[in-house]
């Protein structure tokens, strides 16, 4: 996917001026922000204690060891998968890029006589444009997820969230799109629609000889791939036809089913907040004598796409990510203006921080900053990634690379250089106080403040009251001598 | 006790009340108060915006101004936040830096924090007639740990009682220079954040932080608010009459 994310402000500024997409945003705060608070505080039998909740501080540990414990030795474990994942039958590639996930996959295809392909969610697929050449391949790509879906009959809308990709739109506009491009009479009720949904992909699992899909984890010692989803279409995307082709990052390596069950305790609970997600699939192989179903050939693409070079980086803790989506649902931001206008395929604060490592910082200057580093999104991470200090370490990149504008630098300069030289710098804050206060002109509130419009776009600029602090205790002090 | 009043850049500039409330909360709890005059900024916003040199110089400036004294108080989460937990990381490279920086954190509180955790003082000399709903603010919150002790505090005050809001812990969408940058999803934000507010129909929104405090107070007047008041909770744990200067206007 094409990155926008150098666009963020004007993005940002059409999510904010539209209503109908500010309230869809509303109730899918509620919805996500409740549920994983629901599903922490009952971890563990904990009921009604305390929170946060010890036992699950306790998984997050945990959770987190494993992830780094598998960075320790990426390769390691990678040729340890390779080697278990080639003795089950399977083939493995790597590809550097989108390009090579896309040259591998399209290899595959001819290889086998494909014409249709049907995928489960694969945000890798996002990153490599995948159904574009397919499409131009004469390939017919079909998405099965709900929300992938909907978006792909939408005119091929990117997603707007890594779990819920169509959670930018509700279900008047999705029973709208139904009936157009379905020719149905409108459905009001989700079975409906989603049953309608059904009816139509029925046909293309049936008929498709390739299933693509992503994968929540890999297991190093068994060569599985693990599938957690909702509405079981990746079960019939990985079984159903006679080619399946998974496509994961290198870094969802985890190195035994063991850890994978230990993580699996937390990426539900703090994605959508379930216990267990409705299906949970362990993919290894290919299909067996004994085996009712299955494919015949299984490969996966391994894609490196800028990780490898985070491995032994300041921002190795990223690779942890398990892709819950939890930072984007509990951050301010997000909830505010949406998936999409941070222009490229993950949103919210990892999304701000892969957007900068994998597509180049001076490609989403916006990105870090477009923050409060409230850090909402590091007391949620079910694997600790410190996302506000990471995002605040990516600010530190661009002012190394003197990538920020002149005007921001020259000013933040000015007012460091000024308030390390304290004379100085109460003669400017006592200028400053009564430059203010003429503005204000005898009110309480600053309705226009040229030197930071946008403060006052939006509120009031409180009045300063008369004189610095020092200059009134100085004077203190004085009166009392 | 020798405790050294971190005022806060803002504090300086914007509301010297919170500076006299805060002396007079340490003053009337015995404690030796100094104000360091040559103090200015502990670096956050250069540190923030990613200008690592700024904020190492200001950092330098602000231990050897405050490493004297038994303690450093601050009425701010966050400027506390960043000489508690910042300053140390910054010195990665000068050890002997380091040490100091880690003596000066240990020793450096926010306010309400100093007052529950290391005075544990049982009476406070405000009086406060109404509600008043308390505004958690992020760093303070999430990097700190400050949740009960103003609470536990507020609750020490006379007539006041205290409603809590919804989402009282989520961000209020200042974020220093973001508030600037991103004016309009910062006041989007500070939306949502007044809304809630309001719900808790008190007679003041009340937090720890100016930034905060700014933010939510202008966004509740242009949200056509003009009742509710918004203040510092030193000011109304002090009960202290306005700074010397009287309010604006």
């Amino acid at each position: 996917m094409r990155s926008q994310a150098m666009f963020f402000q004007r993005r940002s500024g059409e999510a904010l001026a539209d209503a109908r997409l500010r309230r869809n945003l509303d109730g899918l705060r509620d919805k996500f922000v409740g549920m994983r608070a629901r599903a922490v505080s009952a971890y563990a039998d904990h009921g009604t204690a305390t929170v946060p909740n010890p036992d699950f501080e306790a998984l997050r540990d945990a959770g987190a060891a494993i992830r780094d414990r598998v960075l320790k030795d990426l390769d390691v474990w990678l040729e340890l998968f390779e080697h278990k994942a080639t003795q089950r039958g399977a083939r493995v590639h790597w590809a550097k890029d989108g390009r090579e996930i896309c040259e591998h996959v399209l290899a595959i295809a001819r290889q086998h006589g494909i014409t249709k392909v049907i995928k489960s969610k694969s945000m890798l697929s996002e990153e490599a444009q995948l159904n574009v050449a397919l499409t131009a391949a004469g390939i017919e790509p079909v998405e099965t997820d709900l929300g992938e879906y909907i978006l792909q009959i939408s005119g091929n809308e990117p997603p707007s969230h890594i779990l819920a990709p169509a959670a930018h739109k509700n279900l008047d506009e999705v029973a709208d799109l139904f009936a157009e491009k379905h020719g149905k009479p409108k459905k009001t009720e989700i079975p409906a629609l989603t049953r309608e949904a059904r009816e139509v992909l029925r046909e293309h699992f049936l008929s498709a000889g390739m299933g693509i899909s992503g994968g929540n984890f890999l297991i190093a010692d068994t060569g599985s791939v693990a599938l957690v989803t909702n509405e079981g279409n990746g079960r019939m995307v990985t079984t159903l036809p006679k080619v399946h082709v998974v496509i994961t990052g290198i870094e969802k390596i985890v190195p035994t089913l063991e850890d994978f069950a230990t993580l699996m305790r937390l990426l539900p609970r703090s994605a959508t907040g379930q216990e267990i997600s409705n299906y949970v699939s362990v993919c290894t192989g290919t299909k067996g004598e004994a085996d009712a179903d299955g494919p015949e050939h299984t490969y996966f693409i391994l894609v490196d796409n800028g990780r490898a070079g985070l491995v032994g980086s300041e921002f190795q803790e990223m690779l942890r990510c398990i892709r819950c989506g939890a930072c984007m649902n509990h951050c301010p931001v997000y909830q505010t203006v949406g998936g999409h206008a941070y222009g490229w395929v993950y949103p919210g604060p990892m999304g701000s921080v892969l957007t900068s490592l994998y597509t180049g910082l001076e490609n989403a200057l916006d990105l870090p900053h477009a923050a409060t580093l409230c850090n909402q999104c590091g007391v949620v991470c079910p694997v600790r990634i410190p996302l506000a200090e990471l995002q605040r370490k990516l600010r530190e990149k661009q002012t190394e690379r003197r990538l920020r504008p002149w005007t921001e630098r020259a000013a933040l300069g000015i007012w460091a250089w000024v308030a390390q030289r304290p004379a100085l710098y109460a003669l400017a804050a006592k200028l400053g106080v009564r430059y203010l206060r003429w503005l204000a002109d005898g009110q309480n509130y600053i309705k226009v403040l040229g030197l930071a419009p946008g403060w006052t776009a939006g509120r009031d600029f409180p009045a300063p009251q008369e004189g610095t602090f020092r200059e009134l205790y100085k004077r203190r002090q004085e009166n009392r001598t | 006790m020798k405790v050294a009043l971190f005022v806060t850049c803002l504090v300086d500039l914007m509301r010297p009340s919170v500076g006299f409330a805060t002396l007079r909360l340490l003053e009337s709890a015995g404690c030796n108060v100094h104000v360091p005059e040559t103090q200015t900024c502990c670096g956050q916003p250069a540190f923030n915006s990613g200008d690592r040199q700024a904020a190492l110089a200001l950092a330098r400036k602000t231990i050897a101004e405050f490493e004297g004294f038994d303690y450093l108080v601050a009425p701010s989460g966050s400027c506390a936040d960043q000489i508690r937990t910042a300053y140390p990381g910054l010195f990665t490279d000068d050890p002997e830096w380091r040490r100091r920086a880690e003596a000066l954190a240990a020793r450096s509180y926010e306010l309400t924090q100093f007052l529950v955790d290391v005075l544990n003082i049982q009476h406070v000399p405000g009086e406060f007639s109404g509600s008043v709903t308390y505004h958690d603010s992020c760093s303070g919150l999430r990097s700190l740990g400050i949740k009960a002790q103003p609470r536990q505090l507020l609750a020490q005050v006379p007539g006041l009682t205290l409603r809590e809001m919804p989402e009282a812990e989520a961000c209020c969408g200042f974020g220093g220079t973001f508030a600037v940058k991103f004016g309009d999803i910062s006041a989007a934000i500070a939306e949502t954040k007044c809304t809630n507010a309001l719900a808790a129909r008190a007679d003041a929104v009340v937090g720890g932080d100016l930034g905060c405090l700014m933010n939510i107070e202008g966004k509740l007047r242009r949200m056509g608010d003009e009742t509710t008041r918004v203040l510092h909770v030193a000011e109304v744990l002090a009960g202290a009459p306005a700074a010397p200067g009287g309010k604006a206007g």
